[in-house]
């Protein structure tokens, strides 16, 4: 038997415990539908009232928001959430019990549910259709937007973790969460693009990793980045990807150890 | 060889000094002062193969943070520890294979999923083969009688149900060593009987291992041949409960039910306990006077329907124990473990 036959497993129950809640997934397909069609309008408004910046047409502005909205839906679920509720009530000893990396077990529970609702996300995308016209690229920049999404969904998931194991110091975590999630959805370019920042903030925000996770696939998508850039983009969301697992792997190590030392 | 085996076992927490009051809280949020406090101050036992052990004590006493030593999620401070042959918090993974947990108040099950989506991720977890794994679910679908609801999630079952689909999962990979914690708390009579025939089976038929922790000593009086006694971080009494209940048996209580209305009752030779309307108890030394006897002297001074003689209950020993200390009237210093073969 593989070594990862566990974790695969993981990945399908997830997938199976998120298709339960069948009234969940439709009042998301609803509310992703109203979410889509409001953001047309603001940008519809904005460009209006010259706001827009030079680079993008209103267009690109509207698929560019549409898509950062479709992503976030894969995005925004967390798999490592379920540490704070282990840590605080003390299900992480059992487990612990488990010959098993923790770690790996809640990147594939994520996983599982990450593919639930990517599935999910294609009849929202076919009805979003209906409603805004969303611009969609060649084949050559759907597939670079591909991997680099798959780069950003890793940094990501090493976000997530790194946030949520805090938990196991302050037990509380929710604030941190809160500032976290905020920023960096703020400064990778989910709400607005970051050509929006000016001048020399602009430089700093495109350079932090929150860009690496949003910003760079985006940015691949709506062709505001050539070919010629996708090697450069790609590699440095790559270099953050090992950054973040490197530090992940030395806080969990911590964690673990703060576990077995004090009793949690 | 014992297949658990820990020496001088210690754990010492140490956690931040507390002041009290709003002053106090604030200054708690900068200071670093601490207390230390020994969970397990000295706990040194060794269990065979097949044994299956009551591992009692007073809540605080440092049976669960024992427990958690010895499944690899605590470090000692200091003292040994080996179970099968490996040390826990060494090789927590390894050791995890080798042992089942099963805790009463906390489920391992998915909480969302049907029961045999558990079982079926406990197969993958542990790389349980095909062939072992059907066997098992078989034999414990059987001995649990759980195929009405294997395919219920698990949030719709009652407690009892859980706790059988909780031992089977603690099960399914055949471990040699099983931690049972409160297995049977809040479980109504029929499913607590249902639970001890079930672990008495598998320890007698596998010859699995069983650590018994429990505030039911009812669990402990139908299971266990030996006990393990723990209180403020040390093993006060290691051996049979036999043995404890002899020393502590020399004590009886005779149960009178009396025909007539006494504003006060009073016989020589016997403590007298309590009374419930017409029920008087009465607590006597059987080394010092016999049970006839004190009836005898009973049924003279009084007018007596029924008289029974009650035989103390391994609670009532234990409470005792808890109260006095353990003192054992054979040996002069401190108790000598008895163990059981």
């Amino acid at each position: 038997m593989n070594a990862f036959d566990p974790y695969v497993e993981f990945a399908r129950k997830a997938f199976a415990r998120e298709a339960t809640y069948r009234v969940e997934v439709f009042t998301n397909v609803g509310s992703l539908l109203l979410r889509v069609y409001l953001l047309r309008c603001v940008w519809t408004a904005l460009y209006g009232q010259n706001a827009a910046p030079p680079n993008i047409p209103l267009h690109a502005m509207i698929t560019y928001a549409t898509v950062a909205l479709l992503m976030s839906l894969i995005l925004e679920i967390d798999g490592t959430r379920a540490i704070r509720e282990k840590v605080r009530e003390g299900g992480i000893a059992t487990d612990l019990m488990k010959p098993i990396s923790l770690p790996l077990y809640w990147f594939s529970d994520g996983f599982g549910q990450t593919v639930f609702h990517a599935v999910l996300i294609v009849p929202s995308l076919v009805l979003a259709l209906l409603f805004v016209h969303v611009d969609v690229p060649s084949p050559p920049v759907l597939g670079a937007f591909a991997i680099s999404f798959v780069f950003g969904y890793l940094v990501n998931f090493c976000l997530n973790f790194l946030m949520n194991v805090v938990a196991f110091w302050t037990l509380e975590t929710f604030a941190i969460q809160l500032m976290v999630r905020w920023a960096a959805d703020l400064l990778g370019g989910q709400i607005v693009p970051l050509d929006f920042f000016p001048g020399i903030l602009g430089k700093i925000v495109e350079n932090l990793p929150f860009a690496a996770v949003y910003s760079t696939p985006l940015r691949i998508y709506i062709g505001e980045l050539p070919p010629s850039a996708w090697p450069a983009a790609i590699a440095a969301q790559g270099l953050w990807f090992l950054l973040f697992a490197g530090f992940s792997m030395l806080v969990w190590r911590l964690a673990e150890r703060r576990v077995v030392v004090q009793g949690g | 060889m014992p297949i658990i085996e820990t020496r001088d076992l210690r754990k010492v927490f140490r956690a931040i000094k507390r002041t009290p009051g709003a002053l106090g809280a604030l200054r708690t949020l900068f200071s670093r002062e601490y207390v230390e406090r020994a969970a397990v101050e000295s706990v040194t036992m060794q269990l065979e193969e097949g044994e299956l052990v009551g591992y009692i004590g007073p809540n605080g006493a440092g049976k669960s943070t024992t427990i958690k030593m010895l499944t690899g999620i605590l470090v000692p401070t200091s003292g040994e520890v080996r179970v099968a042959g490996l040390v826990p918090y060494l090789e927590r993974k390894r050791n995890a294979r080798n042992i089942g947990v099963v805790f009463g108040q906390r489920s391992q099950l998915y909480w969302d999923l049907p029961l045999i989506e558990s079982f079926e991720l406990l197969r993958a977890i542990y790389s349980i083969p095909r062939d072992r794994y059907q066997k098992n679910l078989a034999d414990f679908t059987e001995l649990l009688e759980m195929s009405d609801f294997m395919n219920t999630p698990v949030r719709q079952l009652s407690l009892g149900q859980r706790m059988r689909g909780d031992f089977a999962a603690a099960m399914l990979h055949d471990p040699r060593i099983v931690f049972l914690d409160e297995p049977t708390i809040g479980l109504d009579v029929v499913a607590k009987e249902a639970i001890r025939t079930f672990i008495a089976r598998v320890n007698s038929e596998r010859g699995t291992t069983f650590i018994l922790t429990t505030h039911d000593l009812a669990d402990v009086e139908r299971l266990c041949r030996r006990i393990v006694l723990i209180d403020k971080g040390r093993v006060i009494y290691d051996g049979a409960i036999e043995h404890i209940k002899e020393q502590y048996g020399t004590h009886r209580t005779l149960v009178v039910e009396l025909c007539e209305d006494y504003p006060s009752f009073a016989v020589e030779g016997g403590e007298f306990e309590s009374r419930v309307g017409a029920t008087v108890r009465v607590r006597f030394d059987r080394s010092k006077i016999s049970a006839d006897q004190l009836i005898r002297r009973v049924t003279e001074a009084y007018c007596v329907d029924d008289v029974s003689i009650e035989e103390p209950e391994l609670e009532s020993i234990i409470r005792r124990i808890y109260v006095e200390g353990y003192t054992d009237p054979g040996a002069a210093s401190a108790p000598q473990p008895t163990p059981v073969s």
